[in-house]
């Protein structure tokens, strides 16, 4: 069906507003009338039109639990402004549900941090200990060199070890990325851009190491975090 | 929210700005918020959702999302309480039109919680919302059973196969009446203007 077709769109926006369409159908119209400007104009002008008849129901003062509640909602960490109605649209919280809630607040907490940081068409991991925490976070930028680990959560290494982070390629050996820190950001350099360098890269993971890495190339510690690369393009 | 008229533009005014500060985490204009629109906002769900304890959870999760998105207000161009009604309605017709896939029936004595209401009637409301907006004379133009079909779809959020039930008549008929009482409003309240 093509919902552009000016009067269709419009019946349909006056359906949707009204509330007949059938479930389906409303959640397909709704994510079309998101992404197109000709829809949205006709779902609002609809709004407009009928909403405010709304007003003449006589009101009713909902319980105190509510407002309550909803206090205790905010209290959690401040909203992903604006970013977060993109970010919807980009199968990330789809991926990140296979990992689990705690790493989407963390996630979260990553987009919220100043606005430098946040990636446009990035590459993103959360990087999460046995007992699913999140403990590191990775980022790129997709045309970048650049790697950018940052731990969310305090992380203790005994002086003579240290933090390994390998790219797990699909059917190979792990790569060495080069050595983090417990404690600030390190960004890792990669020898191409980050799209191409970890194009075939679903994890990454960091291993303890001793001091100055392993030695051989290849992962000697014990695995202490890891978590699955997101593709936000 | 009522009020005459005369305080509207004013209202609309405060409304928005309590939108601007809540999206720069003000919490208080936030509870202002509330405060102002809550009670009428609450009672959109309840008739839509006729049990208070989901119509309380769309009223939670709808504040928290004007939280999350106050930003986005004003890209919407609507009138404030416009663009508020429309993130409690959507939500309630989403849960309404989800639940349907598995029960077709609206039997009145199944409502639960929700009172057979001893408020106004959906046409009652449809004619008085008309009469507070000024125009009275787009809903009267409608013949009656265009209206009742809208206003029972618009107020209890019946779908097609719902309203057919109710009012006893075939699906396509009940159809043709929405579709024209709402090709009649439009006409009429464009040309009349749709601002309040």
């Amino acid at each position: 069906m093509d919902y552009r077709v000016p009067d269709r769109a419009d019946t349909l926006a006056a359906h949707y507003v009204l509330g007949t369409l059938p479930s389906r159908a409303r959640s397909r119209f709704a994510k079309l009338a998101a992404a197109d400007p000709v829809l949205g104009k006709a779902v609002r002008a609809w709004e407009e039109r009928l909403l405010p008849f709304a007003e003449s129901i006589p009101p009713v003062a909902p319980p105190p639990q509510v407002w309550a509640r909803i206090v205790a909602r905010l209290q959690r960490p401040p909203p992903v402004q604006a970013a977060s109605t993109i970010w919807a649209n980009m199968g990330l919280w789809r991926g990140l549900a296979l990992a689990g809630f705690a790493t989407a607040v963390a996630l979260a907490i990553v987009l919220m941090t100043p606005p430098v940081e946040r990636p446009g068409q990035s590459l993103v991991a959360v990087l999460a200990g046995p007992d699913a925490k999140p403990a590191l976070i990775a980022t790129a930028d997709r045309g970048g060199r650049t790697l950018s680990i940052k731990p969310i959560a305090p992380v203790t290494v005994a002086a003579d070890n240290a933090l390994e982070l390998w790219a797990l390629p699909e059917g190979g050996k792990p790569r060495s990325l080069g050595l983090i820190s417990p404690s600030g950001v390190v960004r890792v350099t990669l020898p191409q851009r980050a799209d191409a360098a970890l194009a075939r890269v679903p994890a990454l993971a960091v291993t303890l190491e001793p001091a100055g890495g392993s030695a051989t190339g290849v992962a000697t510690g014990p695995v202490l975090f890891s978590g699955p690369i997101q593709r936000l393009y | 929210m009522g009020g005459d008229a005369a305080s509207q533009p004013e209202r609309n005014a405060r409304l928005a700005d309590l939108l601007a500060r809540t999206a720069l985490a003000d919490q208080r204009a936030f509870a202002e918020l509330y405060q102002l629109t809550s009670s009428h906002l609450y009672a959109v769900a309840l008739r839509i959702l006729r049990q208070s304890a989901s119509a309380e959870e769309v009223l939670q999760e709808s504040f928290v999302s004007v939280w999350n998105h106050a930003g986005s207000y004003a890209a919407a161009r609507s009138q404030p309480l416009t663009w508020l009604t429309s993130i409690v309605r959507n939500r309630c017709l989403d849960q309404l039109r989800r639940r349907e896939v598995d029960t077709v029936t609206i039997d009145e004595e199944d409502e639960g919680v929700m009172l057979r209401d001893d408020g106004p009637t959906p046409m009652e409301m449809l004619v008085s919302g008309a009469d507070a907006r000024a125009v009275k004379a787009c809903v009267d133009a409608l013949e009656a059973r265009q209206k009742q079909a809208v206003a029972l779809a618009f107020y209890r959020g019946l779908s097609h196969a719902e309203l057919a039930a109710h009012l006893h008549e075939p699906l396509g008929t009940v159809k043709s009446w929405v579709r024209r009482g709402l090709e009649r409003l439009k006409a009429c309240l464009d040309a009349v203007g749709v601002e309040r």
